[in-house]
C-alpha cells in the first residue's frame, strides 16, 4: 500500500488538483494517512487563530487622505510620450528590415552583422510589440462605457501611429513565406486603428457601440492576444545566436 | 470582473479622482489584510497599502481586465511587500511588532492559553520563512487564493509556488509542534 505524502495531503487540505486519484479512498481505509492528515488539519487550523487587527471604519478615509495629494495628473502625458517613443523604436526598426529586405544596399547598420536567425526573432520582436500596442487601445475602446457619449480624442494620437506601423509591419510581411499568415490580421487591426484614428473629438453611444461590436464580432481583441502570446512564446523565446 | 469596478476603472483611467477613490474604499481592508500578514507589522502594511494604490493610479492604463481587480491589487501589494521586506531585511533592521498584533478571540481561559500559545510561536515561525514562502502561505492559506493565481501573481511557475507553500507548511508543523502535542 502506498502511504500519501505530506504534499498530497496539504494539497487535499487545500482542495488543490495534484492529489493522487486514490487519495480520498486511501485516506478511509488507511488510518496512519488518516492520522497524519487530521494532525495536518489541526496545525493548518490552529494557524487561523492569528488574525489582522480590526480596521475601523475610517481607514479607507485615511488611506485616501493621505494618497490623494500624491495622485499626479501628468500621467496621461507621460504614458503618451512612452506611447510615441516606443512607436517610434518600432518603425525605426520595421523601416531598417524593409532597407535590408527589399533593397540592394547593404544591411543597415544595427542589423549588419547578425544571423537570419537573430534578425527574424528582432523581426517577431518588433511584430509582437505592435500586437500589444495594438491591444491595450482594442482593450480600452472595449472597456469604455458605451452608455455616455465617448472621448476618443485621448486615443486618436496612439491610434494615427498604429496605422502608420501597421502599414509597414504588412509591407515588411508581404513578401515573408513564414509569416504572411499574419496580414489578414494586420489588416482588421489596420481598419480598426485607422477608424479610431479618423474619429470626431465625440462619438455618440451608438457609434461606440458599433464600433466595439465589429470588434467583437471579428474576435479581434482575443486573435490579438493569442498571436501575440505565440509569438512571445514560440520565436522570441530563443536565444540570439 | 464586477461592474462596480469596471465603471470606476474607466473614470479613473480618464483621471477621475472620485472615480479612485471609490476603488480605494472598496479594496483597501482586503489589501490592508494581505499586507498585514505578510509584514506582520501594522505600520508596514498601511505603508504597503498606500503605496500599492499609489502604483495602481500609476499603472492603472496598463490594467487589461483579464484578471479581476483585486487580483491586480494583490499581485500589487504582494510585489509591494516582498521589495520592502527585501530591503528591510538588507538593512538588518529586525523591527518585528508582535505585541498589538493579539487577536480577539475564544472566550475559555484554556482556549486563550492555548492559542496565545500558537500565536506566540507562529509569528517568529513565519517571520523564518523566505519571503516567497511567506508570501505563498499567506495567499493560500488565509487568501484562499489557489496556487496557479498565486503564481501568476508571484511571477513563478505554478510548481515553485507549490514547493513554497509545502515548504512554508513544513517550516509552519515543526515550530507549532510543541504547542500542538500539548493540546491533543
Amino acid at each position: 500500500m502506498t502511504h500519501l505524502t505530506e504534499e498530497d495531503l496539504v494539497l487535499l487540505y487545500y482542495g488543490e488538483k495534484g492529489a493522487p486519484g486514490y487519495a480520498r479512498d486511501h485516506l478511509a481505509e488507511c488510518g496512519l494517512c488518516r492520522a497524519a492528515a487530521e494532525s495536518l488539519a489541526l496545525m493548518l487550523d490552529a494557524c487561523n487563530e492569528w488574525t489582522p487587527p480590526e480596521i475601523d471604519t475610517g481607514f479607507a478615509r485615511t488611506v485616501w487622505a493621505r494618497l490623494a495629494p500624491q495622485l499626479e495628473p501628468r500621467r496621461r502625458v507621460f504614458e503618451m510620450r512612452w506611447w510615441l517613443a516606443a512607436a517610434a523604436v518600432s518603425v525605426t526598426v520595421i523601416a531598417a528590415f524593409m532597407a535590408g529586405r527589399f533593397t540592394s544596399r547593404p544591411d543597415p547598420e544595427f542589423t549588419a552583422g547578425l544571423s537570419h536567425q537573430a534578425r527574424e526573432r528582432i523581426l517577431a520582436i518588433s511584430l509582437a510589440d505592435h500586437l500589444e500596442r495594438a491591444q491595450l487601445l482594442l482593450t480600452e475602446v472595449a472597456n469604455m462605457n458605451d452608455s455616455d457619449a465617448a472621448d476618443l480624442a485621448a486615443h486618436r494620437a496612439r491610434a494615427r501611429d498604429l496605422v502608420n506601423e501597421d502599414r509597414l509591419m504588412r509591407q515588411v510581411l508581404a513578401g515573408d513565406r513564414e509569416d504572411a499568415g499574419m496580414l489578414p490580421l494586420l489588416d482588421d487591426i489596420g481598419r480598426f486603428v485607422l477608424e479610431v484614428a479618423n474619429a470626431p473629438d465625440r462619438v455618440d453611444a451608438a457609434e461606440l457601440r458599433d464600433l466595439k461590436q465589429r470588434m467583437d464580432s471579428e474576435s479581434l481583441l482575443f486573435k490579438v492576444r493569442i498571436i501575440e502570446t505565440n509569438l512571445r512564446t514560440s520565436r522570441i523565446s530563443g536565444k540570439i545566436s | 470582473m464586477d461592474a462596480g469596478d469596471e465603471l470606476a476603472i474607466n473614470r479613473a483611467r480618464r483621471g477621475d479622482h472620485d472615480a479612485f477613490r471609490s476603488l480605494v474604499e472598496r479594496h483597501s481592508c482586503a489589501v490592508f489584510r494581505l499586507a498585514y500578514r505578510m509584514t506582520g507589522n501594522t505600520n508596514d502594511a498601511e505603508d504597503m497599502v498606500q503605496e500599492t494604490f499609489l502604483r495602481a493610479w500609476k499603472q492603472l492604463g496598463r490594467f487589461d481586465g483579464r484578471a479581476a481587480f483585486g487580483t491586480w491589487l494583490h499581485r500589487i501589494c504582494s510585489n509591494c511587500t516582498l521589495d520592502h521586506i527585501r530591503a528591510r531585511k538588507a538593512k538588518t533592521e529586525k523591527t518585528t511588532e508582535l505585541a498589538p498584533n493579539v487577536p480577539h478571540w475564544g472566550p475559555t481561559p484554556e482556549r486563550l492559553v492555548q492559542s496565545s500559545e500558537i500565536t506566540a510561536l507562529l509569528l517568529p515561525a513565519l517571520d523564518q520563512l523566505s519571503e516567497m514562502e511567506r508570501a505563498a502561505f499567506v495567499m493560500r492559506h488565509y487568501e484562499g487564493m489557489p496556487i496557479l493565481d498565486i503564481s501568476r501573481v508571484l511571477g513563478v511557475e505554478a510548481g515553485a509556488a507549490k514547493h513554497s507553500v509545502f515548504r512554508a507548511v513544513q517550516k509552519l508543523r515543526r515550530a507549532l509542534e510543541p504547542a500542538m502535542s500539548r493540546s491533543q
